[in-house]
């Protein structure tokens, strides 16, 4: 009986595991969940940074777009005060040219033409589309998202497709 | 030994926990103390902009794609005066790029009103004197550090968008001009104003980068294409600017429009201002009826007013253009002696005569024998009384008095049938005279041809208001002006051109009667007679050089016909005819 006991007590000491082994796994485990957060937080700062200089950069191009169709007003403004009339009329008198009188005029019968009628000669503005709509992928959380698809799909579970 | 220095690591990874779990419960402390929600509201406040987005204001252009209005940056230029330390610098430079009293602005600077802490030193400025200036603060800067004798330090310049005019004054009468605040006044900047400045969008814009929002696309506001020839505004222009001289009129006007289709052509009247310098208004206008004297002043027009008289008379075949009429000089209706102009006896006249002499006595008399129910209601559908509908702003209708009007006598059917007791604006007789130049139609004057949006035109289609008369009547009375313009050898004929056309010379009513001396001189008419391209309508206010309709107002409407139809390319009359009978 004596000798039973001893045997156990041996195994049983044999098979426990050393002291320093149980602390390394703790500390292993540990570890791991230190790797564990810091790399969800790295994966968050980078995500976070990536969208806060995309958004400064929209903010930057919305602002370059409203100084651009400035500068065009600008510019068509300019253009057009070199092309008024007071500017032309000068233009033509420094080019020699003076006011017609009807009395010089001479018309010349065509026959089979027909002066071509002004339309419409202003520009039209360009068309411009609106901004690309911005996808929920970008704006929205994850908690967010996994609500979205369950209300669109109520059959989906996390585990799959339900009956 | 390991047992010895046991207890130090337990105490000192002790007091790291406790540090880290001291931190961890500030944290928690300070997210939900009471300060944090203010903080979080305060936060919340700030966390969004409201944004306004407003839309480009819409371009106006003439029929041939000028630009008359647009829209351009300019730039205010302040001065934050905490951070001025040197403002004898700031007031000599700014004077120096923009042409200001330099003692002025640093007197402003020394003296801010109310204690102003940003003072504006000027406002529309253009973007190349701005960027002038900002260049010379740049350059000033680098060598001058902020706080030294000679820092432009604490200038500033905003960019801000202005209505800008290419052309100057031109048209601006039929412009009108937009305010600081964005709003037109006057002509089409008021009356589509709603369509030109678009819908400004409003949107909360989070300040946060993280959080993208879609920024909505603002449609610009409507471009307007006018039916205004700008050559042919310029050249009316410098022709109404001459004749005031010339004649020594204190104001004129002068419309021309195509009679077929009622596009105001050239629309001109005095005095004119620059529309980007909206802020001397005051200074050049002393009531809104003067802004544009075509469409919002109204005035007795004397003779004109004679055809639309004849032409009821023949419309209603009281008269026809030889019906004798013994002029004897005067004419008694309600009790009151109507005479000619001249005070003369014209013997044996016809209807020709009695339009070639303007005489009133026989006007007077068509009007009582076609009697009072007819001419007014004649005049009526003619369209004097009532508004025309053109698209300008500010529109006056005029006074007609009718039977049963309290100020109405017996004798106003008389007067009223050579243009005296009656009030109407230049583009109310355009648009009567319309009728009888168009084949009996009447044309609705208009001034926009079309709109532009989002890359679409829409074209405005002539409007008719109604047909007071018939077409043969309208014929008649085509080649009864015609031959009356041409028997008289008028000052408004233009060679190679058969016209139509009427003189008027009114006199001026005042708070004691009529003036004594003074008239107001029209003349209005229209050509080519057989297929009517351009109908032009003049008035001068006062003319001292002679008081006749037909010596200052008939010479005016001849020289705006002839730059009409070089402008227009109208040929002559045998040119036209060679090109009907090829």
């Amino acid at each position: 009986m004596q000798s039973t006991l001893l045997r156990v007590d041996y195994l049983v000491h044999a098979y426990r595991q050393a002291p320093w082994r149980i602390q390394r796994q703790w500390l292993g485990g540990f570890l791991l969940a230190v790797l564990g957060i810091a790399m969800v937080a790295s994966l968050y700062l980078d995500v976070t940074a990536q969208a806060a200089i995309s958004g400064r950069q929209i903010q930057n191009l919305t602002s370059d777009i409203i100084t651009t169709q400035q500068g065009n007003a600008d510019l068509q403004t300019k253009l057009a005060e070199l092309d008024s009339s007071s500017s032309m009329e000068a233009r033509a008198q420094r080019l020699g040219y003076q006011p017609v009188d009807p009395t010089q005029l001479q018309y010349i019968v065509v026959p089979g033409y027909a002066a071509p009628k002004p339309d419409i000669l202003a520009v039209a503005p360009a068309f411009r589309p609106s901004a690309p709509s911005i996808p929920p992928e970008y704006t929205e959380s994850l908690i967010q998202w996994l609500q979205d698809t369950l209300r669109v799909n109520p059959g989906m579970s996390m585990t799959g497709i339900v009956q | 030994m390991r047992q010895r220095y046991a207890w130090r690591s337990l105490l000192l990874a002790g007091l790291l926990a406790f540090i880290g779990v001291s931190v961890v419960l500030q944290i928690v402390r300070i997210q939900n103390s009471p300060e944090a929600t203010i903080f979080r509201v305060q936060a919340a406040e700030y966390a969004n902009v409201l944004q306004t987005f407003y839309p480009e204001r819409g371009e106006i252009y003439d029929r041939d794609g000028h630009l008359l209005a647009g829209n351009k940056t300019v730039y205010e230029v302040g001065v934050q005066l905490s951070d001025a330390h040197d403002k004898h610098a700031i007031a000599l430079a700014v004077a120096a790029e923009l042409g200001l009293n330099p003692e002025t602005l640093y007197a402003q600077m020394m003296n801010p009103p109310d204690k102003l802490q940003y003072l504006v030193l000027a406002d529309y400025v253009d973007s190349d004197r701005a960027a002038q200036l900002q260049q010379l603060q740049v350059s000033t800067a680098a060598q001058t550090p902020a706080g030294q004798a000679g820092s432009l330090a604490g200038l500033h310049f905003r960019a801000h968008p202005q209505r800008s005019y290419p052309e100057g004054s031109l048209a601006s009468n039929i412009l009108g001009f937009v305010s600081r605040e964005g709003r037109g006044y006057f002509g089409i900047e008021e009356k589509y104003n709603n369509l030109l400045a678009g819908n400004p969008i409003q949107v909360w814009v989070p300040t946060d980068p993280h959080k993208a929002v879609d920024i909505p696309r603002v449609p610009d506001g409507t471009t307007l294409v006018l039916t205004i020839n700008r050559d042919l505004q310029a050249s009316v222009e410098e022709i109404l600017d001459d004749s005031l001289t010339k004649y020594g009129a204190q104001h004129g006007t002068i419309v021309v429009m195509d009679p077929q289709t009622g596009e105001i052509l050239a629309l001109a009247s005095s005095p004119r201002m620059d529309p980007a310098q909206f802020w001397n208004y005051s200074s050049i206008y002393h009531n809104a009826s003067e802004f544009d004297r075509a469409v919002s002043m109204p005035y007795e027009p004397g003779s004109v007013l004679k055809i639309l008289t004849m032409a009821a008379a023949v419309d209603t075949g009281t008269v026809a253009p030889s019906t004798p009429f013994l002029d004897t000089g005067a004419i008694m209706v309600g009790g009151a002696t109507i005479r000619n102009w001249d005070d003369q006896a014209w013997g044996q006249q016809d209807m020709i005569g009695c339009l070639q002499h303007s005489l009133n006595v026989c006007l007077a008399w068509v009007s009582t024998k076609m009697g009072a129910q007819n001419f007014y209601g004649y005049m009526s559908r003619f369209g004097l009384g009532h508004l025309t509908g053109i698209d300008l702003a500010g529109e006056a209708a005029g006074r007609l008095k009718v039977p049963g009007d309290g100020d109405w006598y017996p004798v106003d059917l008389a007067t009223n049938a050579f243009g005296q007791g009656v009030s109407v604006t230049p583009i109310q007789m355009v648009m009567a005279a319309s009728a009888i130049a168009g084949d009996g139609r009447m044309v609705t004057p208009h001034v926009l041809y079309a709109m532009v949006r989002n890359g679409r035109q829409y074209s405005v289609p002539p409007q008719y208001a109604g047909s007071p008369i018939a077409a043969n009547t309208a014929h008649t009375l085509n080649q009864m002006l015609a031959i009356s313009l041409e028997n008289e050898s008028s000052n408004a004929l233009v060679p190679g051109y058969r016209i139509a056309g009427k003189t008027g010379t009114a006199q001026i009513p005042g708070d004691y009667g009529y003036e004594a001396g003074v008239t107001n001189a029209s003349f209005i008419g229209w050509g080519p007679v057989d297929d009517p391209k351009f109908m032009v309508y003049v008035w001068l206010e006062r003319p001292s050089a002679s008081i006749w309709g037909s010596e200052t107002a008939a010479p005016v409407f001849s020289l705006v016909a002839q730059r009409a139809i070089t402008i227009l390319n109208i040929p002559p009359d045998s040119v036209r005819n060679q090109i009907a009978k090829p």
